[in-house]
């Protein structure tokens, strides 16, 4: 089938499957996000039991696949007396899973950061709190922009996942399935959504280059 | 305070005094009560559901379930391990064409990289499921599912292998070259070999990312781990606690996967990325 038949015929799906893809990138980047922050000062926090749940929380998030939390999400949970749309589950997963990461860049962005501006800022009576959000987790955003730009790419991959779940309007991965039951789009099908995500990921890395360079700390 | 090995972590905060030790015992009291809570409405929701009941969990003391088990855990390593060979072969000719001399090959590899890492892996099987057959393209369903993950972690390969060759000092290939090697052998007998040994606990990270890629196998219909699980619960009608179950064992095995990388990495004093996709 030839793109103009192809666009002719599913022109509206493909637009509402991009913006799927997009919003739920964004939706769950954005949750991943404060997860990820929250996380990371539960790990260097003075208390023990949060930095042990916080580590626990890293370690089963970066190693669970994908599919295997849906799935639990999604047909297992309801088990529990816990039911959540399609469209949430895939956002708990969507969201849980990069979080992990997140604050596995975090933690390395903030070992970037010299131990004398700690002591600094101890011994002008900082708290915790005061060091961790006024010192620490600044320069650690401003010196990790390229892992978070890397990050906010692998959540948009992520969000394919929601394929696995009847979606209406259904994503950018689901569509390519529904064409090729629907009629024979053939490569075609598969070759317009693949350039949607790809020029997506193009787009999002260019920004973090720019946000990168204006940003970052030269040390 | 400030010893070399101190890291973020240890120095925000110091050796606390009486005040600061009383109130981190309060908080940690308190932590672990809320902790605990949490823990026992999980229980409890557990219980109340009826999914604490022997018959869900007796299953796991029979053999016959962890062979089952068993046979679909080593068919998701064997399309892991294929597929991580035909990414790593894929990725290493990747980055050949990318810091080549020519520009057409440059520019290719930079597309198809580019191309790998910017799609879901998802997509890419459903291309080798819905789409390669309507060419003819008829791959058994081993292929089917390890073919995509391969590609899909082929670029990011590329990348990596990338970053090693451009941590091996330029001296070294100066060196080489005025001693009159040829630049082909200059790459493959000094270069590559160092910037090799650079990567390997990335690779294993990336070896990660493949395992968990295969638990789509089930779009194929390719008896892993998570497809057996699906037989058993099907079998013992227990679908929560065999998916919970299969989900640790995923957890467990990248999980020393992670570690085996990270040992490694501080071995050789190289440094393990960390990826998410």
């Amino acid at each position: 089938m030839s793109v103009s038949n192809l666009l002719a015929q599913f022109g509206d799906k493909y637009l509402l499957a991009l913006l799927t893809t997009w919003k739920l990138t964004a939706l769950a980047f954005v949750l991943a996000f404060a997860i990820g922050i929250v996380i990371t000062i539960m790990r260097v926090c003075p208390i023990k039991p949060l930095r042990l749940a916080g580590d626990f929380y890293v370690q089963v998030f970066r190693n669970i696949p994908g599919a295997a939390l849906l799935i639990i999400l999604v047909y297992a949970l309801p088990y529990l007396n816990l039911v959540w749309s399609y469209y949430i589950c895939v956002l708990i997963a969507t969201s849980l899973l990069p979080a992990a990461f997140c604050s596995e860049y975090l933690m390395a962005g903030m070992n970037t950061i010299d131990v004398g501006q700690i002591e600094a800022a101890r011994s002008l009576g900082m708290t915790f709190f005061q060091t961790i959000l006024n010192v620490v987790l600044p320069q650690a955003l401003r010196s990790t922009v390229l892992q978070m730009t890397n990050l906010l790419v692998a959540t948009m991959l992520t969000t394919a996942l929601a394929s696995q779940v009847p979606l209406k309007p259904t994503d950018l991965t689901g569509i390519v399935s529904y064409i090729n039951t629907h009629a024979v789009g053939g490569v075609t099908a598969f070759l317009i959504s693949a350039l949607l995500y790809c020029g997506t990921a193009v787009v999002i890395g260019q920004l973090g280059n720019l946000i990168d360079r204006k940003v970052r700390i030269l040390r | 305070m400030s010893t070399v090995n101190t890291s973020i972590r240890d120095a925000l905060y110091e050796a606390p005094g009486p005040k600061a030790r009383k109130r981190i015992a309060i908080a940690t009291a308190v932590s672990l009560a809320v902790l605990a809570v949490l823990i026992c409405l999980i229980v409890r929701q557990f219980y109340i559901t009826g999914q604490l009941n022997a018959k869900y969990w007796s299953l796991f003391t029979k053999f016959s379930t962890w062979k089952f088990l068993g046979h679909g855990l080593a068919g998701t390593l064997e399309v892991a391990l294929a597929a991580g060979v035909v990414a790593f072969v894929a990725g290493l000719l990747l980055m050949l064409g990318r810091i080549s001399n020519s520009k057409i090959l440059r520019g290719i590899s930079m597309a198809l990289i580019e191309f790998s890492r910017g799609v879901p892996t998802l997509l890419f099987i459903y291309f080798f499921f819905l789409i390669a057959p309507q060419f003819g393209l008829k791959l058994p369903a081993f292929w089917k599912i390890s073919t995509p993950v391969a590609l899909s972690a082929a670029g990011v390969v590329a990348e990596v292998f990338r970053s090693g060759v451009n941590a091996v000092p330029k001296g070294q290939t100066e060196a080489a070259l005025s001693l009159g090697m040829r630049g082909c052998s200059v790459f493959f007998k000094i270069v590559f070999p160092q910037a090799f040994r650079y990567v390997i606990p990335s690779l294993i990270s990336e070896l990660v990312i493949v395992l968990k890629d295969t638990t789509f196998a089930y779009v194929v219909n390719y008896a892993d781990l998570m497809q057996n699980a699906k037989v058993l619960i099907s079998n013992y009608d227990a679908l929560l606690s065999v998916y919970l179950v299969a989900a640790v064992i995923y957890i467990l095995i990248n999980y020393l996967l992670n570690k085996v990388s990270v040992a490694i990495a501080r071995r050789m004093h190289v440094s393990s990325t960390m990826i998410m996709q």
